[in-house]
């Protein structure tokens, strides 16, 4: 299993978590080629989690905007709410494979914290969430959400109190309790394999959309879009259609107009973070920035390593929306298609609509609704009808 | 001024026990902080490291994490760390300790060269794992500075031979599974150092016998400095502990009597 995507990923953690990660490899490895973790994990992705999601053509939209057809993959109707469910629940099996008892993550937007606390309960693991602060206030519901569930939620005061700093607490907690517990990282960053493994776990969206799309269409879509935090469902999206001649472009966070937002590959530059090697957000010493993002799922200062080798190689052409297209894009889908979706792929959604128009009517778009809007209606709505 | 290497291997061979302190830079101000380099330089300790603050040091825990935060907010930066080391270096042999990506961003053979010209012999880089550690160790002929690896609880054999061959000056070995700091909730007890510690001991000293190990991580009392002498380490390295009595207007007497404490401990050991 590579190490390194290009120069980039690695393995650059304490040497304490090092047994850990090497364990987690070999866990890893002969697990994906083990039949019966395979049958375990389809069954439950069909019955439990809602796998297949539908592959909708959001036909109204399309007609509004004009040009290609835009077409969603529905992952905001995964349980749960959002695709962070499909690598929670394989590094859940994992972690039981792995004989620990507890399981540890990191979340910015809630929707990974909800995801493992969901399988921590399914499969009867203590379960400790980290959370920023400032996403704890913006994010209530889901806080509420963990807590049903019987996931301890631990604020995280630190720093920019969002997920970076959530990020820095899960690892501390995983430094010290790493004979016990398994670290449930939720995005497609981290140390080596994490990225590997979130990758394959996540690498079903993008399955499932090349099936399906050539099933209704007899073809592979012109293009896809997704956004990109950590880079998670984009990864997922992606992966499987790198060897397709499907264009490829992530939508990054651009924040307020003029600010530098969360974009670590359309404005930062290489360097270590969270024990990888990736673009970050840094200030001209190395330190790490703080971001800002409307999207708190979106709001961190680094990326998946295999998206920088992409970017570089241009496989993947990276860009950004603003809070305001993604708040509109919100507000022109909730309005043509009925359905409410969440502010990170809010961004994608912005980025379709604008290279719609630009082409043919016979071209097809798939863009990944990464997840629902409830998490969100308090800060749309106060946006809506400022007081 | 010989080497941080150079002065434990001499503590090391004429049996005599070693004293590591460590204190952020830009927590005190440059004449402040001197002054307790000072102090602790008259009551016995042996060498010094001075942190230089990254913004997310996943390896800390909350004493040394605060102490970033301030020396950050300060505006404590790289050319004020060039500034404070010729003179720390000129009172006792000075490691720096810092994150790898401030030496990624500045370019690790630049910083190390900098760094190494006004004195500083080592550097202790806590996400810089054996793999990735020839960067830094290719640097040292023109540099002159040691490159440090850690070891921690939980390393295979192999693995601690490993670095074991690759550090360079000491062995920095981690106490127990934990971010630094005496207070960690769930974190085995520090009091009860890990059986693994004495295999690890025994693998580095088959493979290196005349390496210095110091272990770090949670050392904070004398009684802690000598059980890791009995258990056969060269010394101890101490930071949140000190770096918990700094503050910017307080006496430097509690952070004096702690580092008296300790060293008294060591020479007691020393037997």
């Amino acid at each position: 299993m590579p190490r390194r995507y290009g120069k980039y990923g690695g393995a650059y953690v304490p040497e304490t978590l090092v047994p850990a990660l090497e364990e987690l490899e070999r866990g890893f490895r002969s697990l994906r080629r083990d039949l019966a973790f395979r049958s375990e994990l389809r069954t439950l992705q069909e019955t439990w989690a809602g796998r297949p999601t539908p592959l909708y053509h959001a036909s109204r939209l399309s007609g509004e905007v004009g040009g290609a057809e835009i077409w969603l993959k529905r992952e905001d109707l995964v349980h749960g709410g959002a695709h962070k469910l499909n690598n929670a629940l394989g590094q859940g099996l994992l972690a039981r494979r792995l004989g620990k008892k507890r399981i540890i993550a990191e979340t910015g937007a809630g929707q990974h914290g909800v995801a493992t606390a969901m399988i921590g309960a399914l499969l009867g693991f203590e379960t400790v969430v980290y959370m920023g602060k400032v996403d704890m206030e913006r994010q209530r519901p889901n806080v509420e959400r963990m807590r049903l569930l019987g996931t301890e939620v631990r604020e995280v005061t630190q720093g920019t109190q969002t997920l970076k700093d959530a990020i820095n607490e899960a690892l501390r907690d995983w430094i010290s309790n790493v004979e016990t517990t398994h670290y449930l990282l939720g995005s497609a960053v981290g140390p080596h394999p994490f990225p590997t493994i979130v990758c394959e776990f996540q690498s079903v969206i993008g399955r499932e959309i090349i099936a399906e799309s050539r099933r209704r269409t007899g073809d592979v879509p012109d293009l896809a879009i997704a956004c990109v935090g950590g880079g998670s469902n984009a990864i997922g999206t992606f992966h499987p259609l790198l060897p397709f001649r499907t264009r490829l472009v992530g939508v990054e966070a651009g924040g307020v107009e003029g600010s530098v937002g969360a974009a670590s590959l359309t404005r930062g530059t290489p360097g270590v973070l969270h024990g990888m090697m990736t673009y970050l957000l840094q200030d001209a010493e190395g330190q790490i920035l703080p971001t800002e993002s409307i999207a708190p799922g979106l709001d961190y200062a680094g990326v998946g390593p295999e998206h920088a080798a992409l970017k570089d190689s241009g496989r993947v052409e990276y860009t950004v929306a603003t809070d305001r297209e993604a708040l509109s894009a919100f507000h022109r889908l909730a309005r043509t298609e009925g359905i409410l979706p969440a502010l990170e792929p809010c961004h994608a959604i912005a980025e379709a609509m604008k290279r719609a128009r630009g082409m043919r009517k016979d071209e097809r778009i798939v863009v990944t609704l990464s997840g629902r809007g409830d998490k969100d209606l308090e800060v749309v709505a106060a946006l809506a009808h400022p007081r | 001024m010989p080497t941080l290497g150079e002065t434990l291997a001499g503590r090391r061979r004429s049996g005599k026990g070693s004293l590591l302190a460590y204190l952020m830079g830009g927590t005190l101000p440059r004449e402040r902080y001197l002054e307790a380099v000072d102090r602790l330089t008259a009551i016995g300790v042996t060498g010094l490291e001075v942190g230089f603050p990254f913004s997310d040091p996943i390896a800390e825990g909350p004493v040394i994490q605060r102490a970033a935060t301030e020396a950050l907010s300060r505006g404590f930066h790289w050319a004020d760390l060039l500034d404070l080391v010729p003179e720390t270096s000129r009172r006792l042999p000075t490691a720096v300790m810092t994150y790898l990506n401030v030496f990624e961003h500045r370019g690790i053979g630049p910083s190390l060269t900098e760094i190494g010209a006004q004195g500083v012999s080592a550097v202790i880089v806590p996400d810089l794992p054996v793999e990735e550690a020839d960067v830094f160790r290719n640097e040292r002929g023109r540099t002159g500075v040691d490159t440090v690896l850690l070891a921690s609880p939980g390393a295979p054999p192999t693995r601690v031979k490993q670095i074991a061959r690759r550090t360079e000056g000491f062995l920095y070995l981690v106490s127990r599974y934990g971010t630094t700091g005496v207070t960690n909730e769930k974190a085995l007890d520090p009091s009860r150092p890990t059986p693994e510690l004495s295999g690890i001991l025994k693998e580095v000293r088959t493979t290196r016998p005349r390496l210095p190990v110091l272990v770090g991580f949670g050392v904070s009392r004398p009684e802690d400095v000598r059980r890791y002498r009995t258990l056969g380490a060269d010394g101890v390295v101490v930071g949140s502990a000190f770096q918990a009595l700094l503050g910017p207007g307080g006496s430097l007497k509690p952070l004096e009597d702690l580092a008296g404490d300790l060293v008294h401990a060591l020479e007691v050991s020393d037997g």
